[in-house]
């Protein structure tokens, strides 16, 4: 086990730039997900922590050891491919051996045959068969080993996959988007039980997703990336509640947030003409968004900040996301309401909304947070 | 109800009859031709191979086993054999490995490799028996180029080497009028003429393998390139060996084109290259002996259809995943 940095790390293909400098720590038996709408360069950040890839500048280092120049498979590393992987002709029990073979015995040792019968072999052979039979417990798929990989279920594929990589104790492991082939129940389940394996290892784990549900639950920190950069790593909670930019904001959290266009104009900041609050600090006047997450939007009776009519409702059974085309503006916001409030979000219906001004999110023209904007709300309407 | 039971169970069977009569009537036409053009031969030649029959007589006689006999007994069939097998068990392997290392080597290269894939197939697309006529050119004692650049060497350094040595002292190889030679010139023509062939099959079976096993091998501490082959690429080109290696001994066994090109007279000199294909034309064809000939044709689809189901075996069994 160990940590592992990442030091401004680019990489270009052709004119392309897919990586443009990108800066991770890791610590010793951390979870990271790298997270990132496809094509944001999160799979090939991946594979140049593998070695599989080649950076074009920047520096890679393994417990405090630098591997940029270091092949592969001299890094000790365990990766789970997205396809999983397996070699199609070796059974279950043999795919998982692979890579302590690889490593543990010379090549004459692994001859078929003769190989057994040469000095240290038997040992390192009984190692093996014990070494794999354990993962194997592990994962509860010691009934599959001696099945062939075509023989087997995603899911039990993709546990082999997982047995391969934890066979041999390797530095850190890489995941390269492992549930993206299983179907929505067992994702769950496996989301579950690669974040118990986690725990139970204690060991460093580079996850690579783009569904930010994934992320959301397993990671102690989430890099959320973009255009080749890391916009922001920190926390689930943090990257959720105080996002850097408006990007962040809005890859995470589902439904989307609501961005709404807002002007400070002396001190004062109004959403569609209304006044919203006073500006604490003095700051240049200008547009700026505004975000507020469907949690945050709250249906009001009187004096809402927002009205408008119902356009789409989608009822969860525990909880309703209503769509709400606000008045006299094309901006359409989604509003998060308890299944009790069904009965006031019929198609159609006109709806007040209101929310805490505190809790917006104000980001710049740019999409950057703005955090020295602080609101001290001016609440005429309900004062009245 | 007892009215409309009895009716149903009746148009049941008729509905079952027209299916059935539908089926045959389109499998007929494979059928008849493969009894037609397959069958029916086989079983003629298989009866005319019991017989003493020759083309333009009225009858013949039932000779029994005869013709089997002369084939296990004769010296020029036990020749016949060896020449067979010594081809095949030399031609398959060498060209199977060729085809593959080429088409590893091609496969390795991009946009380069194309023109390696044009140079290695250019023999397969080519007349072979054109080709066997420039090489009788090539391989003539006095004015072909080749012992001509072996004489080049004479008076060299190059002649520690045992054969030149002997070659400047002694006159070089006649090649195809030699014995110890022709069949090993035989072979040589064999494997570069078809390799080509087995490079493409291979070529096109490289491309099936997953790109990620690869990384995968990297990753899981397969460093020199033969551990990556032994761990990925050998095994996914399992379906694509045990065609190959079957093609290959199917084409060997059906050698006959340069033999008959090179000795039109008898299979070549001492009878070192006289192949069972050759035979099956000299008995069957220029002598007129159709029994004989049609016995040695029975043997050689013997050993097509012995290798044709170990190839069956082979791919049902060993080579699916």
């Amino acid at each position: 086990m160990a940590d592992l940095s990442i030091t401004s790390v680019t990489k270009r293909f052709g004119d392309t730039e897919v990586l443009k400098g990108v800066t991770l720590d890791v610590a010793d038996a951390e979870f990271v997900s790298l997270v990132g709408p496809s094509g944001c360069g999160k799979s090939t950040l991946l594979r140049i922590i593998a070695g599989l890839e080649d950076p074009s500048s920047g520096e890679i280092s393994i417990g405090g050891e630098a591997v940029t120049q270091v092949r592969a498979a001299d890094r000790n590393l365990s990766m789970v491919f997205q396809s999983y992987a397996l070699y199609p002709h070796l059974t279950v029990a043999e795919n998982i051996a692979v890579p302590l073979r690889m490593r543990s015995l010379s090549s004459g040792q692994r001859l078929p045959f003769v190989g057994s019968f040469l000095p240290g072999a038997r040992e390192k052979r009984a190692y093996i068969a014990s070494t794999v039979s354990d993962a194997a417990e592990m994962l509860e798929i010691k009934a599959l080993l001696d099945r062939k990989p075509g023989q087997l279920s995603g899911g039990q594929r993709q546990r082999v996959a997982l047995g391969r990589a934890l066979v041999r104790n390797p530095a850190a492991f890489l995941l390269d988007e492992p549930l993206s082939n299983l179907d929505a129940k067992l994702r769950v389940q496996t989301r579950a039980e690669i974040a118990e394996l986690h725990r139970r290892l204690n060991a460093t784990f580079i996850y690579v997703t783009h569904d930010q549900v994934e992320a959301m639950t397993m990671s102690d920190r989430i890099a959320v990336m973009m255009d080749g950069e890391i916009l922001q790593c920190d926390a689930p909670n943090i990257i959720y509640e105080d996002p850097d930019d408006i990007r962040v904001a809005e890859f995470i959290g589902s439904p989307k947030i609501n961005i709404l266009p807002v002007e400070l104009q002396s001190g004062a900041l109004s959403l569609f003409g209304r006044i919203l609050g006073e500006v604490r600090e003095s700051t240049q006047s200008g547009v700026f968004q505004l975000g507020l997450r469907p949690e945050m939007l709250r249906l009001a009776r009187t004096n809402p900040r927002l009205s408008g009519k119902v356009a789409h409702v989608e009822n969860l059974g525990s909880e309703i996301y209503a769509q709400i085309v606000l008045s006299d503006h094309t901006a359409r916001v989604t509003l998060r309401a308890a299944a009790s409030e069904r009965w006031r979000l019929d198609l159609g219906a006109s709806v007040g909304l209101d929310f805490n001004v505190e809790d917006a999110l104000i980001f710049d023209a740019e999409g950057k947070r703005r955090r020295r904007i602080e609101l001290e709300a001016t609440q005429p309407f309900e004062a009245a | 109800m007892a009215v409309i039971d009895s009716s149903s169970i009746p148009r049941k069977t008729r509905e079952e009859n027209r299916q059935a009569r539908t089926a045959w009537g389109l499998t007929g036409p494979a059928l008849a031709l493969m009894i037609l053009i397959l069958l029916v031969p086989v079983a003629v030649a298989g009866a005319l191979s019991f017989t003493n029959y020759s083309l333009g007589n009225t009858g013949f006689d039932w000779v029994g086993i005869k013709n089997y006999d002369r084939l296990f007994s004769r010296s020029t069939y036990e020749k016949m054999f060896i020449a067979t097998f010594t081809y095949v068990v030399v031609v398959v392997p060498v060209s199977v490995a060729l085809g593959l290392g080429a088409a590893l080597l091609v496969h390795s290269l991009g946009r380069v490799g194309d023109v390696y894939k044009t140079i290695f197939f250019l023999p397969v697309m080519a007349t072979l028996l054109a080709m066997a006529i420039v090489w009788e050119f090539m391989l003539h004692p006095t004015i072909g180029v080749i012992n001509q650049t072996l004489e080049l060497s004479c008076g060299t350094l190059l002649e520690v080497i045992p054969f030149l040595a002997n070659g400047c002292a002694d006159g070089f190889p006649l090649w195809l009028g030699d014995r110890d030679y022709a069949i090993w010139v035989l072979c040589f023509i064999g494997i570069w003429q078809g390799f080509g062939f087995n490079m493409v099959l291979y070529l096109a079976g490289l491309t099936a393998v997953h790109r990620e096993l690869y990384h995968a091998a990297e990753m899981d501490g397969a460093k020199s390139a033969w551990e990556r082959f032994r761990l990925v690429t050998w095994p996914a080109l399992g379906p694509t060996t045990v065609f190959v290696v079957t093609i290959s001994c199917i084409r060997a066994f059906q050698v006959f084109d340069t033999v008959e090109a090179f000795w039109p007279q008898g299979g070549g000199p001492n009878k070192s290259t006289y192949v069972m294909m050759f035979a099956i034309f000299e008995k069957g064809v220029q002598q007129n002996l159709i029994g004989i000939g049609s016995a040695i044709t029975m043997l050689f689809l013997v050993f097509v259809m012995f290798l044709t189901l170990i190839q069956r075996w082979l791919v049902e069994r060993k080579v699916h995943y």
